[in-house]
């Protein structure tokens, strides 16, 4: 059970980790440069 | 202090410093895919790997695509290492001991640790882990993380040089040309070095040795009744510790073979090998000064950053020298051995090694938090509270100075950015940094990258220090248990890995919150550090003009210095006053706690 929740997260943590990735690529444009 | 402690650590200045310029030409050499002399044998092997692994070499990537492939290969190897951990006990294979599975919270929390260059190790490894685990799930996991922050490091110096481009290199190719090219071949020859000093490498199994003096040894039964037994034998550990010792310190991993790391004398032996093991520690950082100065066409700007990283690397090694000289307040007067004598180093020795002494454990415990390495020659919870404030304070300005292996040189080229950003701020101009202009974009990742860092570890911290499983694992109360919890979240925080002791961070809670820690400092701010190479890359050009802000100059050295001080340091001050700042004012008092 351990072992399952373990790889999960890793998972998880990876995939949230993808997600930032796309977050911060989206942020570009939506400040206005000096 | 003494004329011949501060010899010595001139001696491992003026190595780092002449080692420096050939490590850096080189690597720009090999990350440029320019000729060097190991292609006749390197060569064959590398196009032989991408043949197998279907990577085209020629075709660039993107930062997304560059930050996609870095997370996925960190994923992969995240689980075979756990896996590695779960099933040594089933793999008939170097476990000579027949250790059995590491349980899963452990396993984790290790996969994670090794996975992000932290080698925080939360066991004991003669006990814990096979041979096999050590050598394929760690000793290759110290290559390919330190590959790993190398690759992102070019990337970052390639998105500074390049102009009007969308791409930063190839993940693949760099992660395979910074393996075969700088890491192997220096730890062949470094491991055979190592083993001339008497660092053990063999598959046997523990060597029994007879006591010339048996020991009597009261412990507490289960029935709670004290019982003695006599002890006539000891186990000594083996094992193949100089391959993964070589790796440990060249790749800023720090993860020790043998649970005492590198104060152990199968680890690190003599006095030589201690010079090699922390000299390795910054011949790849400090050579990526030189990379950068080169691919940027600017070998004085590299030069500069040099020089801003060895000002604080001093003023850390100069701190801690003193503050290990200083004996303890509350011996004082009670063994007079704290005072220096022809025949004592005086000063602290608790927790040092006699054959290191006071200056090379204090350049240690510098230049390990300095880098992201983490290893030890000497235990930091006995460090004087000044001392230790100085390991704890290096991890806290983010390992920029040398630092981990690529990793300190993207940090610090994140500071360099806040730093032209602030000059651009002082005179009114639009900040420009070696011909780019820094933009809102740039400056919102980059405060993004430095934010992550004091979140999780005072959010974590914070828990810790309130609720009951945070404090049931301390050794010691008041600031020093502080100190303990603080330094455990920096170090995971950081990829360190250097542990305070004193917390037994073997738990469900440390395990698997330092895990996290781990990964969210090293994944969560390699995001924000790519965007902004990205951002960089495809920028044009501008030529300077009367407002643009030299970064080739001694100014900026010392402004890149006021700036890393006044983010790095103060955001963690408050904190710091509450832990090893009060328990040195304590001390003195003659207050300390149990």
């Amino acid at each position: 059970m351990s072992d399952i929740a373990f790889l999960s997260a890793s998972f998880v943590f990876f995939i949230v980790a993808v997600l930032y990735v796309y977050g911060c690529q989206s942020l570009k444009g939506g400040g206005k440069d000096a | 202090m003494t004329p011949n402690g501060w010899l010595q650590i001139a001696v491992f200045f003026v190595l780092v410093l002449l080692t420096a310029k050939p490590m850096g030409l080189y690597m720009a050499q090999v990350y440029e895919r320019k000729k060097t002399w190991l292609d006749p044998v390197l060569g064959p092997m590398e196009r032989l790997l991408y043949r197998m692994t279907g990577v085209d070499a020629d075709v660039e990537m993107g930062w997304l695509e560059y930050g996609a492939a870095m997370l996925v290969f960190s994923l992969a190897t995240l689980l075979l290492t756990y896996a590695i951990e779960r099933l040594q006990h089933a793999i008939p294979l170097w476990n000579p001991q027949h250790l059995a599975a590491v349980e899963p919270y452990l396993a984790w929390n290790t996969a994670a640790s090794f996975t992000t260059n932290t080698n925080w190790q939360s066991y004991v490894p003669e006990t814990t882990m096979s041979y096999l685990t050590q050598m394929v799930g760690l000793a290759t996991h110290n290559f390919w993380s330190a590959a790993t922050g190398m690759a992102l490091a070019i990337a970052f110096i390639r998105g500074i040089a390049r102009r009007e481009s969308k791409k930063l290199g190839n993940f693949w190719v760099d992660l395979t040309r910074g393996t075969l090219w700088v890491l192997l071949p220096i730890c062949v020859v470094y491991a055979l070095a190592l083993v001339s000093q008497g660092v053990v490498q063999n598959l046997k199994p523990y060597d029994t040795a007879t006591l010339v003096e048996p020991q009597s040894l009261t412990t507490t039964g289960p029935d709670g009744k004290p019982f003695t037994t006599a002890v006539t034998t000891q186990t000594i550990a083996q094992g193949p510790a100089a391959s993964q010792e070589a790796i440990k310190m060249l790749g800023t991993n720090g993860g020790g073979f043998f649970n005492a790391n590198s104060a152990h004398p199968f680890e690190n032996p003599t006095p030589l090998s201690n010079l090699l093991e922390m000299f390795s520690i910054f011949l790849i950082p400090a050579g990526f000064c030189v990379t950068l100065g080169k691919m940027t066409g600017t070998p004085k700007h590299g030069w500069a950053v040099f020089a801003a990283m060895s000002i604080l690397w001093f003023a850390g090694v100069a701190t801690c020298y003193w503050a290990e000289s200083q004996p303890n307040p509350l011996l004082h007067g009670v063994d007079q051995r704290v005072a220096a004598t022809g025949v004592s180093p005086g000063g602290n020795m608790e927790g040092k090694e006699v054959r290191f002494g006071i200056a090379n454990s204090a350049l240690f415990v510098t230049v390990t938090t300095d880098a992201s390495c983490g290893a030890v020659n000497a235990m930091h919870d006995s460090l004087m509270p000044l001392g230790g404030l100085v390991p704890i304070s290096n991890i806290h300005l983010g390992e920029i100075i040398f630092g981990g292996v690529g990793a300190g040189m993207y940090g610090m080229l994140i500071f360099v950015i806040l730093t032209v950003f602030i000059a651009g701020l002082m005179v009114g101009r639009t900040p420009e940094y070696l011909g780019k202009k820094v933009e809102a974009y740039d400056v919102q990742m980059s405060m993004l990258y430095f934010l992550i860092f004091p979140v999780v570890i005072l959010g974590f911290s914070a828990i810790s220090v309130l609720a009951p499983f945070g404090l049931s694992s301390l050794s010691n109360h008041g600031p020093h248990g502080l100190s303990q919890i603080l330094y455990a979240y920096t170090s995971a925080a950081g990829n360190n890995g250097s542990a305070f002791a004193g917390l037994n961070a073997n738990t469900h809670w440390y395990n698997s919150t330092l895990g996290i820690t781990m990964l969210a400092g090293r994944f969560l701010m390699i995001v924000p550090m790519l965007a902004v190479a990205g951002n960089l890359a495809t920028k044009k050009i501008v030529p300077p003009s009367l407002g643009t802000f030299p970064v080739t100059s001694s100014l900026f050295t010392v402004l890149l210095v006021g700036v890393i001080v006044i983010v790095g340091a103060l955001t963690f001050f408050p904190v710091l006053s509450l832990g090893p700042i009060l328990e040195h004012l304590l001390l003195r008092s003659g207050i300390s706690f149990s």
